[in-house]
């Protein structure tokens, strides 16, 4: 808790220096004519409310390390989607999920290549629109990352989901 | 008439019960099934955390000192920053202060000729400021950080196909670096992390998807018949184990490759 609102205080004072840093890019990109300069990535606040989640399992004695990709993408309520990685034994892996509407409510689950579902850990939190999995993959392989959005809202989401390993 | 409504209650109740819960199994054949196309290539630490947990590994023996001639290829130029990054992820692990502070360096060098060093340089300055504190926690961020920043930068800049290029060299480097540490101490155990071959088949398929303009000449050639020979390696047995033999030869192949690409 303490950390969520550490970091939204950060992001508080962060938006005000990335509009600041953005607009003085615009106007030297007119001066230069060697390389675009980079356009500042938008702050995604579904990938946000994932990275919320994540927090707490990056820190501490045996912490997760956060990959920086991660997948999205839009979909309708009653539909499920299918995100194909490959895992490594002796690892864990953690995947969180987010979706915009703070009623929606997901499942994530996690096959094996064969597409039998494997033994594995959800976290839910508060925000039913955040979900987490946590698996121990028992070989080295490709695995299917299975996310789903109830029927309990009508409309489609925006989604999110990024992984940690350790 | 009984049967008929009881068929679609248990429907109804199934779809109802269907969203809520997810099935046991699926069926990976069913054309309705919607696969997410972005593909999220393992990095090689994630690799290397599971190696290590069997016993310590000799990373350093794998740091590498190698020249780089550039030409006008820019897709030789994005694989050989895809290596790079790998190596700098083999640094890392064999904790080599210069040779990660070397290849932050070469990264700012082969941004630039790839026009995105801006959005790369706070990464690699970065990469040399901490490993020169030795702050590997973060050097292992930023090096993740640069991988996503350059890939980012080139989706931007409608540069798609360097991106799975940029991809190809960092996986080619870690498999270069998992199989040899593999081939001086091999294990059964160990050798499952090369069970790859979804993988492999994905890249291959990005690889041929490409403009011929983009993977004309020799070297892709070989970058081809590599992807399709360690293809028919990376099949592990009921255990999961690849054979001693198969990883001594998927690390000549891929040692083959990477010199390639490093000297043509």
């Amino acid at each position: 808790m303490k950390a969520d609102f550490k970091m939204l205080f950060c992001l508080k004072r962060l938006i005000p220096s990335l509009l600041v840093a953005s607009a003085f890019l615009s106007v030297s990109a007119q001066d230069s004519k060697e390389e675009p300069l980079p356009v500042l990535e938008k702050i995604d606040p579904i990938k946000l409310a994932a990275q919320r989640a994540a927090l707490g399992d990056l820190t501490g004695e045996k912490p997760f390390i956060l990959r920086e990709s991660g997948w999205k993408g839009t979909i309708n309520p009653g539909e499920a989607r299918l995100v194909q990685i490959q895992l490594f034994r002796r690892n864990e892996y953690q995947f969180w999920l987010a979706m915009g509407d703070r009623k929606s409510e997901l499942n994530l689950n996690i096959y094996d290549g064969e597409g039998q579902k494997v033994e594995s850990e959800e976290i839910t939190y508060d925000e039913t629109n955040v979900v987490s999995n946590r698996v121990k993959p028992a070989l080295t392989g490709v695995y299917y990352v299975r996310i789903s959005l109830k029927t309990t809202i009508e409309d489609p989401q925006e989604w999110s989901m990024i992984y940690a390993y350790r | 008439m009984i049967k008929q409504c009881l068929i679609g209650v248990l429907i109804a109740g199934g779809l109802q019960t269907g969203y809520a819960q997810s099935p046991d199994r699926i069926n990976l054949s069913d054309p309705n099934l919607v696969i997410v196309d972005d593909s999220v290539i393992p990095i090689p630490l994630e690799i290397f955390a599971s190696l290590d947990k069997l016993g310590s590994q000799n990373w350093s023996a794998q740091v590498e000192k190698r020249d780089i001639v550039l030409d006008t290829n820019r897709s030789r130029t994005a694989m050989l920053f895809g290596l790079i990054v790998s190596d700098g992820f083999i640094a890392v692990q064999a904790e080599d202060k210069d040779g990660v502070k070397r290849m932050g360096r070469e990264v700012l060098r082969l941004a630039s000729v790839l026009g995105i060093s801006n959005s790369v340089e706070s990464h690699a300055n970065s990469i040399i400021t901490h490993a020169g504190h030795g702050e590997w926690d973060v050097v292992r961020k930023e090096l993740d950080r640069t991988r996503q920043t350059a890939i980012n930068q080139m989706k931007q800049q409608q540069d798609e196909e360097l991106v799975d290029l940029v991809s190809l060299g960092g996986w080619l480097g870690g498999t270069e670096a998992l199989a040899a540490v593999l081939k001086e101490n091999y294990t059964l155990e160990g050798s499952d992390l090369l069970n790859q071959i979804d993988l492999v088949r994905q890249l291959k398929s990005d690889f041929n998807s490409l403009p011929k303009r983009a993977r004309r000449g020799k070297l892709f050639s070989q970058v081809e018949k590599t992807l399709t020979h360690l293809e028919s390696l990376m099949i592990s047995d009921a255990s999961g184990s690849i054979s001693e033999g198969k990883v001594i030869e998927i690390s000549l192949s891929t040692r083959n490759l990477v010199n390639a690409i490093y000297e043509s």
